[in-house]
């Protein structure tokens, strides 16, 4: 079957992650959260809206989609992809709703318990078809593949400790110190997860944009060691909870790891960047340099939030998670998107006419200001929370917010094939999130 | 007929460079044998989501040329690609 290595939920993730962005944005507009009441439950809420319903279901759509081009080799278990979405829908929103019941909604903690479960079964189903696709003799000795299997073990530690804390917070006998929890779940979820997986999917993904050779280095290899030394730190720490001891000097062994991990990591990519045969880099790369920017801030300001915290722990996981992952992700989602339509519509008309590039079913100078948006307003945001300025992270949120807008319009043009000329497009689109389950639009041959 | 089956995979652009297989180095041999076309040919990477899609675009392209009754398309990743194949055109 043509394409039998794409997964066709990938869109369908991606529509799910698109949403909860705008949600988030949209209900922290609503609800006037500021620097100096972050911690309050609907700020919570909407935290978890954007880390768990964005950032995590995109990363994870994402890698549904990418582990086969790191393996070479068919997604295995591939029909667990829609009952793994629905429960990360499902545990998303019990989860934010169950926030709810701290500020005094009891209808709200029945959700608050059932979140984490339904969390708990999407993420054992993904993991379950990620390695079983990954873990291969030949596979095993890519630093890539490796980091990415990290990053799931990062994803067993995010959840644990955020199914501890819920279970203190909902008053069960299972309690741990919620002041210890707190950071280490912050850094599973920002570091031990998302940044593992966006790593060791970067590495392939901008040696191919780029058209960079591949070859592993020692600063990768080197990279991925850290990531392993760190996320045994954090296991250590996980470990730790139930106990009483204090995990200030693992945090400081986790501070010096991000900072070494992290220059030889920018150091890698500068290396492709500098060998790459593509002379101007495309829109996607282009902004990836702007998210790596943001990466290099947040793990700047480690130090001083492990140390200090407050402010400048709140401004190192603003630029984290707005500044570094979510302009990478939206920067590389309109690009995915580009290629995954062009696949559904062109690619069975490889070698019978003339098709179109994947670029010219974007919009870079549109995608490029929307991009500019959300850049500009993570970077005013960093900043209100580093310095308390209430009224610039309220605009910082109305900058996100239009930017997302704008993308998800770009998106949907995307899938539309808006960008191409009337006779270029097909009598028929394919479906927005959904997966195509009719014949292709230009022919009666193998689809996706 | 051999300028035809140049031409023909001259033809097959890789959709994220808007090159041709050719100019791409992602063509390793392409000879006749009579009325059959064989060609032998790689992916820009191994795990390519487009990889069958590309090699039955060169299938058909090979089948369009007049003249030919058969066209076999064989994938090989030795040695693999790498962007120093690539044809020093600027794009």
């Amino acid at each position: 079957m043509l394409g039998k290595s794409l997964s066709p939920w990938t869109l369908s993730w991606f529509g799910a992650a698109m949403i909860a962005l705008l949600l988030s944005l949209l209900l922290a507009l609503a609800t006037g959260i500021g620097p100096e009441n972050l911690d309050r439950p609907e700020a919570l809420a909407i935290v978890h809206l954007f880390a768990l319903g964005w950032l995590t279901q995109v990363m994870l759509g994402a890698l549904v989609q990418f582990v086969p081009v790191l393996a070479a080799r068919p997604l295995a278990f591939s029909r667990l992809a829609l009952p793994a979405l629905l429960c990360s829908c499902f545990g998303t929103v019990t989860l934010a709703g169950g926030f709810l019941s701290l500020d005094g909604y009891e209808i709200a903690r029945p959700f608050f318990l059932l979140g984490p479960v339904a969390l708990g079964l999407s993420f054992a189903m993904l993991a379950v078809m990620i390695l079983s696709t990954l873990i291969t003799r030949q596979t095993l000795r890519l630093p890539e593949v490796r980091m990415v299997i990290v990053a799931l073990a990062g994803l067993a530690g995010l959840w644990l400790s955020g199914a501890a804390m819920v279970s203190t917070l909902t008053g069960s006998h299972l309690a741990v110190d919620i002041s210890q929890a707190l950071p280490l779940h912050m850094l599973f979820g920002i570091g031990g997860f998302l940044t593992f997986a966006a790593c060791g999917v970067s590495y392939k993904l901008f040696a191919m944009f780029l058209l960079a050779p591949e070859a592993a280095s020692w600063q990768r290899r080197a990279v991925f060691s850290l990531a392993a030394l760190m996320a045994g730190l954090m296991l250590t720490g996980l470990v730790m909870l139930a106990g009483a001891g204090s995990l200030a000097p693992l945090l400081i062994g986790v501070c010096a790891i991000s900072l070494v991990g992290c220059a030889l990591y920018l150091d890698d990519v500068r290396r492709l960047w500098r060998a790459r045969r593509r002379p101007v880099p495309e829109l996607n790369m282009s902004w990836s340099r702007v998210a790596l920017g943001f990466l290099a801030l947040s793990v700047l300001l480690l130090p001083f939030a492990v140390w200090q915290g407050g402010a400048l722990a709140r401004a190192s996981v603003f630029a984290a998670l707005v500044g570094w992952l979510s302009t990478l992700t939206l920067a590389q989602m309109i690009r995915i998107t580009a290629f995954l339509t062009w696949i559904q519509v062109f690619a069975p008309l490889i070698g019978r006419r003339k098709v179109p590039v994947v670029q010219s079913l974007t919009h870079p100078r549109r995608a490029g200001l929307a991009l500019t948006i959300w850049s500009l307003s993570a970077g005013i945001g960093t900043l209100s929370l580093a310095t308390g300025f209430h009224t610039g992270f309220r605009l910082a949120l109305c900058g996100l917010l239009i930017a997302a807008t704008q993308i998800l319009c770009e998106l949907g043009a995307i899938r539309c094939l808006s960008h191409l000329s009337p006779p270029e497009r097909p009598a028929r689109l394919p479906p927005l999130i959904l997966p195509n389950f009719m014949k292709p639009p230009h022919s009666g041959e193998t689809q996706i | 007929m051999t300028d035809a089956l140049h031409q023909a995979l001259r033809g097959v652009c890789d959709p994220e460079t808007g090159r041709d297989l050719i100019a791409m180095g992602m063509i390793y041999e392409a000879r006749l044998d009579g009325t059959s076309a064989h060609v032998t040919m790689t992916t820009t990477t191994r795990g390519c989501p487009l990889t069958e899609m590309l090699r039955l675009g060169v299938e058909a392209a090979l089948l369009a040329i007049p003249g030919i009754s058969a066209a076999e398309v064989s994938l090989t990743w030795d040695p693999p690609w790498t962007p120093d194949r690539m044809e020093p055109l600027s794009f």
